[in-house]
């Protein structure tokens, strides 16, 4: 390959930052939602209703069971993903040097939208 | 019961100590050495960038704790604690997204805006949107909603700080004096002479404090006073989570008496003394009442209330009835003395129901809890859907967010921040549902003024172990928590000024000398204005917050999230989207005034938000209006998503 077909290839391949970002803002929505799905339902099928005695209230260390396993459970695996998240797959990526002041210059040399 | 000029019947929960007064003293001495040594690094570096950013040089715990402590405003020990109180364990289900909240609004968008303001070369969020779409007017359009939400919540942190204060100092002597000299001072100028000394008081000394270390200091000394506050913070909740559980004979046994708790029903009732009083008989809010029926019915005056000298009753009294036999036999062993030495009968009593939950057991245990207004309870299953994205997915559009996430140092410092606020949260959060479960059990009774019950529950645990000093650190961490809020907000809105209309659109030529005058004037100016619009505030403060704080969200999200992610993004769809969003959302609300009677009583179908409402229109806005416009110029394609 040329020296100039070389540089266009690498002219237009994406930012490793941008695509790593991009990958893990997915990841992190996915886990959003999963979290959506498992609390908000679960709490309403096994939390909204009206106890005939206070002895029909089942608690697992003195939390109602519905928030244990609605809430505190799955905020418990939600810490050890986060664990694994940070430690284990987000890149550390270069941020890059910081630039000039925006301010300090005309607003931007790389082309301006009408 | 009279005592010369006035009479007052049983007291309130007593919040206030010395050792408050101290706290806040050596508080405050702190957070001004801080603001002190920024200055000194104002002196070294680059001006804006320093005062506005902090250089972009934020590590591990700086950042993590600057995060953290600026999205958990006032309401976190305020607001929360209250509705915990007046609604049980259902709040674990409203607080639940906060399980994943470090990893949304730090994760989504953190290091793509690091590396797209470093490549821009960016201060602000308006910076970052101008140089991204290279479009100067766009950039104005997002200083000036940032301006415009900002300053109206700024207002509302600046009440919601002073009524802290208030609440904390309330009954230290030293405190009290100094409002009555201060009421006299004012008392002839017509501005301020109707307002309550001792909240004119609070407001200055916190508008002062809070504008003199921000003004001086700049971004470092509030990132240095939110570490400061974020420590206060969860050392209070780690303090108070086992004080709760010990006092209160377990969580076991604390959940069990909330199963079975039923609300109390609130009214109005007729305040008599046997024969008229020459002197004003005086009826302070929080007087515990009780009849002398058979079966003892117990109230709480919920509003106070005078009987003229002369007269011997006062009708239509609000007041608030105990229902459950377990939390009527408490406060009669608690009040006893109180309740015996009353003067005042309590007759002619007409009581309403809860909306939701009157009379049934076990209503503070499961969802969707109860609610005085809302027939469907207070969490019913749309709103806590709503709720899942409120915190998590809107915490992630707030620009003073964004500001943050432009500012730590490197990739591995986000991921550690990261971590760090997951497990800060974890452990502020639900310890708080825990704590406030309790303090329904430990103090019954308090529905009609919840909104004392941190500070009210802080001395109360303090004091039952003989360390009463103790709870001037406890209810420092509501203070620290709005004052590491109000110092943000500020600065955000100075840089608005400062740099996003003067520098970058007015004089880009301005000397570095003269634009330190302005940094300094501009925030100074703002939180004078700020401070001046809270001495009258506008009704409805924690409503002003919430439309605020989602406005932006519905206005700065898509077009963020698209500005950073999508190539093919441009202004037209960005603008577009900005503006769907501020007009969906303030349409719900525009709606709300026609539907329900009030701006702030938003349009709600279903019971669905107005955040989500203005969050859907405003990513499906920019998608289409995008594609069915031209493509950004290569250009600033190239710049923000090709490999240099």
């Amino acid at each position: 390959m040329s020296d100039s077909a070389e540089t266009q290839n690498a002219v237009i391949e994406y930012d490793p930052t941008f695509l790593h970002s991009r990958r893990e803002a997915a990841i992190i929505f996915g886990v959003w939602a999963t979290a959506l799905v498992w609390s908000v339902p679960y709490c309403y099928f096994n939390g909204y209703s009206t106890l005939a005695s206070p002895e029909e209230l089942q608690t697992i260390l003195g939390i109602p069971s519905w928030v244990f396993w609605g809430v505190g459970f799955p905020w418990l695996l939600a810490d050890v993903f986060t664990v694994w998240f940070c430690f284990f797959y987000m890149a550390d990526d270069d941020l890059g040097e910081e630039a000039s002041d925006a301010g300090s210059a005309s607003s931007s040399d790389a082309g301006a939208e009408a | 019961m009279t005592d010369g000029s006035a009479s007052l019947l049983l007291g309130q929960a007593t919040t206030g100590t010395n050792a408050a007064l101290v706290t806040f003293l050596i508080y405050m001495l702190a957070v001004f050495g801080l603001a002190g040594l920024s200055s000194r690094l104002l002196q070294k570096k680059n001006f804006l960038s320093e005062y506005f950013l902090g250089s972009r040089s934020l590590g591990v715990w700086a950042f993590a704790l600057t995060f953290a402590a600026t999205s958990a405003s006032g309401g976190s020990f305020t607001g929360f604690p209250s509705k915990i109180y007046s609604h049980g364990w259902v709040l674990s289900l409203w607080i639940a997204s906060y399980m994943v909240v470090p990893i949304c609004t730090m994760g989504l968008l953190g290091k793509r805006i690091n590396q797209v303001a470093r490549i821009s070369g960016a201060i602000t969020v308006p910076d970052v949107i101008r140089e991204r779409f290279g479009s100067a007017l766009f950039g104005l359009l997002a200083t000036g909603l940032i301006v415009f939400f900002m300053s109206f919540n700024l207002v509302a942190q600046f009440k919601a700080g002073s009524l802290i204060l208030k609440t904390l100092l309330d009954g230290v002597s030293l405190f009290e004096q100094t409002s009555l000299s201060l009421g006299t001072a004012v008392g002839d100028i017509d501005f301020l002479s109707a307002v309550d000394p001792r909240y004119l008081l609070c407001l200055l000394t916190f508008g002062v404090a809070v504008i003199v270390y921000t003004t001086y200091g700049g971004f470092h000394a509030v990132v240095w006073t939110d570490v400061m506050q974020g420590i206060v913070m969860v050392c209070g909740v780690m303090l108070m989570l086992p004080l709760a559980l010990y006092q209160v004979g377990g969580l076991e046994h604390a959940t069990q008496k909330l199963s079975r708790m039923t609300p109390p029903r609130p009214g109005t009732a007729t305040l008599r003394v046997d024969s008229p009083s020459s002197e004003n008989v005086v009826i302070k809010p929080g007087t515990w009442l009780a009849t002398d029926d058979e079966a003892v019915r117990v109230f709480r005056v919920t509003s106070g209330a005078v009987i003229p000298a002369g007269d011997a009753a006062v009708p239509d009294v609000a007041v608030l009835e105990i229902t459950t036999p377990e939390e009527i036999e408490t406060i009669g062993a608690a009040h006893a003395e109180e309740i015996a030495a009353a003067t005042v009968r309590i007759t002619d009593v007409s009581l309403a129901d809860y909306a939701y939950g009157t009379e049934e057991i076990g209503v503070y245990v499961t969802g969707p809890g109860p609610d005085p207004s809302r027939s469907s309870g207070f969490l019913p299953f749309s709103l806590a859907f709503s709720f899942f994205f409120m915190w998590a997915i809107s915490g992630a559009g707030q620009p003073s967010s964004m500001v943050r996430l432009m500012a730590f140092n490197s990739a591995r410092t986000l991921r550690r921040s990261i971590f760090t606020v997951a497990i800060y949260y974890t452990l502020i959060y639900f310890p708080l549902v825990i704590i406030f479960c309790c303090a329904r059990v430990l103090m019954p009774g308090m529905d009609s003024e919840s909104d004392r019950i941190m500070p009210a529950i802080a001395v109360f645990l303090t004091e039952n172990i003989g360390y009463g000093w103790l709870a001037g650190l406890l209810v420092a961490a509501p203070f620290a928590a709005v004052m590491s809020t109000v110092d943000s907000f500020l600065l955000m809105i100075s840089s608005g000024l400062v740099r996003d209309i003067y520098q970058r659109n007015l004089n880009p030529d301005v000397a570095e000398k003269n634009i330190k005058r302005l940094s300094y004037l501009a925030t100074l100016l703002v939180g004078t204005g700020a401070m001046l619009g809270a001495v009258n505030p506008p009704q409805f403060l924690q409503d002003i917050i919430v439309y605020t704080g989602s406005g932006l969200a519905a206005s700065f999200l898509a077009p963020m999230v698209f500005a950073l992610y999508w190539p093919r993004a441009n202004t037209t769809g960005a603008v577009s989207g900005m503006l769907a969003g501020f007009g969906a959302h303030l349409g719900m609300y525009v709606a709300g005034r026609f539907t329900n009677g009030s701006f702030f009583k938003p349009y709600q179908p279903y019971d669905i938000d107005p955040i989500l409402v203005g969050l859907v229109v405003s990513f499906v806005t920019v998608f289409v209006a995008t594609l069915a416009t031209p493509p950004p110029p290569d250009g600033l394609v190239r710049k923000y998503f090709h490999k240099s």
